[in-house]
Order: C-alpha cells, then structure tokens, then sequence
C-alpha cells in the first residue's frame, strides 16, 4: 500500500466513523412517528416569503401556505419583494385582498435583508421563513408547533425537506440527497448539533432574535451563521422530523454548481468567523463531532476526487503512449467471466459497507418522511453524485482560498 | 458546557476498527483463495504433462496426428499467467508464496517447451513459440511494455505458444536454460526461432519474426470457425 493509497483509507475511516457514530445514536434514540395529537395551543406565527425574481414560482408557495392546517387568525404571511426584476411584484399584489397576507416592496439588499425587515414589522410569538421557491405540506406547521410546545427551551425548528417534483437526472439525484439529509438532520438534532436553519420553513421563537441580534450577510448563507450563532448563544434547534416542506432543486448542472458552490463557500467562510468552535466541548457535538467531521469530508472529498483524477488521468495516458509505441492496436481489453478478475482488496469491502451505510441511512429518511424515492432516483444519485459533488466542493474551496463571495443566481 | 457521551466515541471507534479489520480479514482470505486457486491450475497442468508425455510415449509408433501440436498447455497456461501476475501484483514479487508458484509456473514452461520440441523433432512439426525473460527487480524499465506486447499477440494468434520467465528467479533449471541459451542481462529479451533478441520490440518486430506469422493467423481463423 503506498502514501497516496494511504490518504483514500484514511478518509473512508473518517466517513465511516462518522457514519457509524451517526447509526449508534439512532439505535439510541429512535425518533417517534407521527401522530393525530394537536398543540394544546397555537401561538400566532408569521411566515416571511422573501422573494427575488420569483415570478414562476411564488404563487404555488403562497397556496400551500393558505392550506395549511393552522387556525387562520393565528397565521399572517409577509410577501416581501426584495426589488425583483420580473414580475413577482404583479404575483404578490394578486394575493393583496388576503386578510393573513401583508406585502412589503423594497430595494433590493439581499435575503437577509427582506428578512430583518419583515421580522422587525412582525409581533407574533413564531417567525418563520418559507423561500419563495418551497412549499409547505398542510400539516408542517402544526407539526413545528408541536415541536415548540414539546419543549419550551427551543427556540428554532427546522423541517424535513425534500425535493418538490423531480422529474430529470440531476433533480432525481438531488431527491435522494435530500432524503439522506432527513436521516442527517435528525441524528444532529438528537445530538443537539444543527448546523444550518435551512429557507424552506425554520421557524424561530421571535425573542430568540433579541439574544442572538437580527440576519446578517454572513457570506450569502445567512442560514448557516444564524444556526451557528444561536449555537455561539447556547440556544437550542430542534428538528421536526414529521414536518415536510418541498423545494424546487436547480434543474441544470451551472444552476446546481453555483447554488452548493454557494452553500459549501458559506460552509467554509463561516467556520473561518466561528473557528472557535471547533474541537471546543462548551459546544458539544456541533464542535467536536459534527463540524469536524463536515471540514474533514469536504478536504477528504477533495482529496479523493484529485486521487482519482490523477491517477486516471495518469494511467490513461500511460496506456495511450504505451499502446503509440507499442505498436498495439486500440482495442477492448478482453474480458472474462472469472471471480479471480474482481480485485478484492479491503478497499473494495471498506465501500461496500459505506454504500450499505448510505442506503439505510436512505432507507431511514424514507421512513422518517413517511415518503419515498424511486429506484430510478437512486440509480442516478450513485451514477452522477460522485461526478458532479466536486465540482462544487472545488469550486468552494477555490473560492474561499481566494476569498471571493459567492453569487445566489 | 454541553453534555458530550464520550463512551460513544470509543464504542464507534471500536465499531469502525472493527469494519476495518474484517475488510483486510477477508481481502487476505480472498488473496489465500487466490494462491490456492495457481495452486490447484498448476497440479492440474502438471497431471496434463504428464498424461501428455505418457501419451507421446504410448503413441511413439503411431501417427503424428494422434498428438495434438496445440498439447493441453496453452489455454491453461495463458489462463494461469494472468493469475499468477494479479497475485505477484497484490501480494508482492518477494512473497514467498508467490515465488513458489512462480518456480513451479516455470518448471511447467520448461516441460512443456520440451515436450513440444521432442514432437516438433518426431513429427516434423513446427510450433511457433517464444521464449521471454523478464525482470521485476526495476532494472527493466521496457518489461512491462513487452509484457502487454507477448499478451496482446498471444490473444491475437492462440497457437503462439510464450514461455516468459523471470530472469532473477533462483531456479536451477530456469539457470540452466538461461545457460544453454547464453542469455545475457539485457531485458526484455526473447528466444525466436532459435535467436535471441534484446530490448523492447513492438507488435510489428515480433510479428516479422515469428516466420509463420500468415500461417498462425489462417490457423487462428480456422479454430475460431470450428
């Protein structure tokens, strides 16, 4: 086995400690089903629909939001147009005579913005957030009451999220990572280490806003500061598992790099402004397990992906020279049918178990969603996710090196 | 300061170790399965040599044509090579099986280049044959180029018969033969037709000298129809 070799074993090590840690916790505390109770009381909840040129896709938002299962005196929903190019204004005006519905024009300051705005104009005891490009299933909000009333001392929920409709390679590869991340989303949240308040409907406690101060830019992923300074404050998020919202996932490959680019720059950015946390034991397992292992997969991906790549590339070339100045015609290397060809070493067993990992931890965020996903959608999350992963991985890195922002679209 | 279950670290560092030791566990019990598999290909091809000898010893005052020129070797040897090459490169050219193996690969070689001279010599026959020393020791920079060479030919003409021999490997008849043949250090080098060669030669050098280069090529048309 040599150094390079080394460096691939070590990473799944890594991946597989992780992962196990992840599987003992939920052996440890399974997280209950769904039930028909309902919260003994519902506190007035105001939901911020921030919008940028969302013209196609607010108006369903906004149904899904009318259809929630909450009585309506208690809901009030903000539109604010944050200085949209398109005609998102025109769609947000057309729920104007709504009595739940509120609209606020500005110029455009970026997500955070909209949102400090709104917060600031809204008195309700929860303010929450549902991206114009997300929808909320009827019952999500009950669900997240539910979760606040559980336990008076949290003070943000985030939902289950998945993939709204999707249809081409690239959206049935994303529905599977989603539903890996409800799996993800749920053991953190038993180790109290959620890392991001995600768009698609995080709810906060209105005076968790007073402690922890208002949205900030925070690298273009002010989801991710927020969680990570509510952690700073020691105030506690709590996941609902049995809370669904859908989101629309980018449809091509460019939207898909830029929009991961811009999660995993603001991943890399905000463990720079809260470097502090790391390996720190006053922050429990978001600073010694959950953050590490994060920074740890993202440079081990990287270095996996370059392994591969130069390797690849290297053998590649090999043969072609070798086969220029051997005087070989090109042709198919011959195969045969023989277990003695399958190259058994503990490379390949190491894999298979994290492949297996990986689909029950599939298996698992199926079964916590209460929906499912094709097999269709999982062939092409194992043919296309260890292609397309780093690009944005690299692309991150390579931006947070040279510490240049981000863009959202 | 939060509550952290630091037990849960060392049982999943435990669990972890644990995946780990039985991924080499059974990727060592693959590779044993692998030795024993050369091992078993070998004693078969060494009971086929000897039936075969026996048979050319039986048959010595009939017909030629009752002694098959293609003999039992090839299909078995190429399938073995291939074998014995995938274990030198997971187990290593210094395991002490693998040399072993390779010792008793080579005496086979040797027997069976004998055999088939003793026919040619009997029934007037020629077998178009080459005989190759290599060497793992990382003086030969071209060998493994050669290598892929004699394979690509061997594919593409089945009556080509190549004995390929490791030049450093400490075995007295594999000395011998080196001996007889005065083979120099110079590797690659291969035995055509009775000449030895040194250095890398491509497909077409190999090809001009094997003399009945056309003919394998009608023979290897003529058993890929029947």
């Amino acid at each position: 086995m040599h150094f390079g070799e080394l460096g691939i074993y070590a990473v799944l090590f890594l991946a597989l400690y992780f992962e196990v840690f992840l599987f003992i916790t939920f052996l440890e505390r399974k997280p209950a089903g769904k039930t028909a109770d309902r919260p003994a009381r519902f506190p007035t909840v105001s939901i911020i629909v921030p919008c940028f040129n969302e013209e196609k896709t607010l108006a369903a938002t906004m149904r899904s939001l009318f259809a929630l299962d909450y009585p309506r005196e208690k809901l009030s929903i903000v539109i604010v147009d944050d200085g949209s190019t398109d005609g998102t204004l025109k769609v947000a005006e057309s729920f104007c005579g709504h009595e739940q519905v509120s609209i606020i024009s500005k110029k455009n300051g970026g997500k955070y913005t909209a949102l400090n705005l709104a917060i600031e104009r809204c008195t309700s005891e929860l303010v929450g957030c549902l991206d114009a490009d997300s929808l909320a299933a009827p019952d999500a909000l009950l669900e997240i009451v539910k979760k606040f009333e559980e336990d008076q001392e949290v003070m943000a929920v985030m939902p289950s999220i998945r993939v709204y409709n999707p249809k081409n390679p690239l959206e049935l590869m994303q529905a599977v990572e989603y539903t890996f991340g409800i799996f993800y989303k749920k053991m953190f949240d038993t180790l109290s280490a959620i890392s991001v308040l995600p768009g698609p409907l995080s709810i906060y406690r209105r005076s968790s806003f007073e402690t922890t101060g208002m949205f900030r830019h925070a690298h273009n992923t002010e989801d991710m500061e927020m969680a990570f300074r509510m952690h700073a404050h020691h105030l506690k998020i709590a996941n609902a598992h049995t809370a669904i919202a859908y989101t629309h996932v980018p449809r091509t490959l460019r939207a898909l790099v830029k929009q991961r680019t811009r999660w995993s720059q603001g991943f890399l950015d905000n463990s720079k402004d809260y470097a502090y946390m790391y390996f720190n034991p006053r922050y429990g397992y978001l600073g010694l397990l959950v953050l590490p292992f994060a920074l740890a997969m993202f440079v081990g991906s990287l270095y996996i992906t370059g392994y591969l790549l130069v390797h690849g590339v290297r053998s590649i070339s090999i043969r072609i020279i070798d086969f220029w100045f051997e005087g070989i015609p090109l042709h198919m290397p011959t195969i045969r049918f023989d277990w003695y060809d399958i190259d058994t070493n503990a490379l390949l067993f190491v894999s298979c178990i994290m492949l297996f990992m990986t689909l029950a931890g599939v298996f698992l965020g199926r079964r916590f969603a209460g929906e499912g996903v094709s097999n269709k959608a999982l062939f092409f999350y194992f043919l296309l996710y260890g292609f397309v992963a780093p690009l944005w991985l690299a692309s991150a890195a390579w931006g947070s090196l040279r510490s240049k922002g981000a863009v959202w679209r | 300061m939060k509550y952290i279950d630091w037990k849960k670290y060392v049982l999943a560092l435990c669990i972890t170790v644990a995946i780990f030791v039985t991924a080499f566990f059974l990727a060592n019990h693959f590779n044993n399965a692998r030795i024993a598999d050369v091992r078993a290909t070998e004693n078969q091809i060494a009971i086929d040599l000897l039936s075969n000898e026996t048979q050319y010893e039986l048959l010595s005052e009939q017909s030629c044509s009752d002694i098959a020129e293609g003999s039992v070797l090839s299909d078995a040897l190429n399938s073995l090579v291939s074998r014995l090459s995938y274990a030198e490169e997971n187990l290593g050219s210094k395991n002490a099986e693998v040399i072993m193996l390779k010792k008793q690969y080579s005496l086979l070689e040797i027997k069976d280049y004998l055999l088939m001279q003793k026919v040619a010599a009997r029934c007037g026959t020629r077998p178009v044959s080459i005989i190759y020393f290599y060497s793992n020791s990382g003086s030969c920079a071209n060998c493994s180029r050669e290598g892929d060479v004699l394979t690509y030919l061997r594919e593409t003409y089945p009556l080509l018969r190549v004995y390929s021999f490791d030049y450093d490997l400490d075995l007295s008849a594999l000395k011998t033969l080196i001996n007889i043949r005065n083979v120099r250090g110079d590797l690659p080098a291969l035995i055509v037709n009775g000449t030895t060669y040194y250095g890398f030669k491509d497909v077409g050098e190999v090809e001009k000298l094997i003399l009945h280069v056309e003919k394998l090529k009608v023979a290897t048309s003529t058993s890929e129809q029947s």
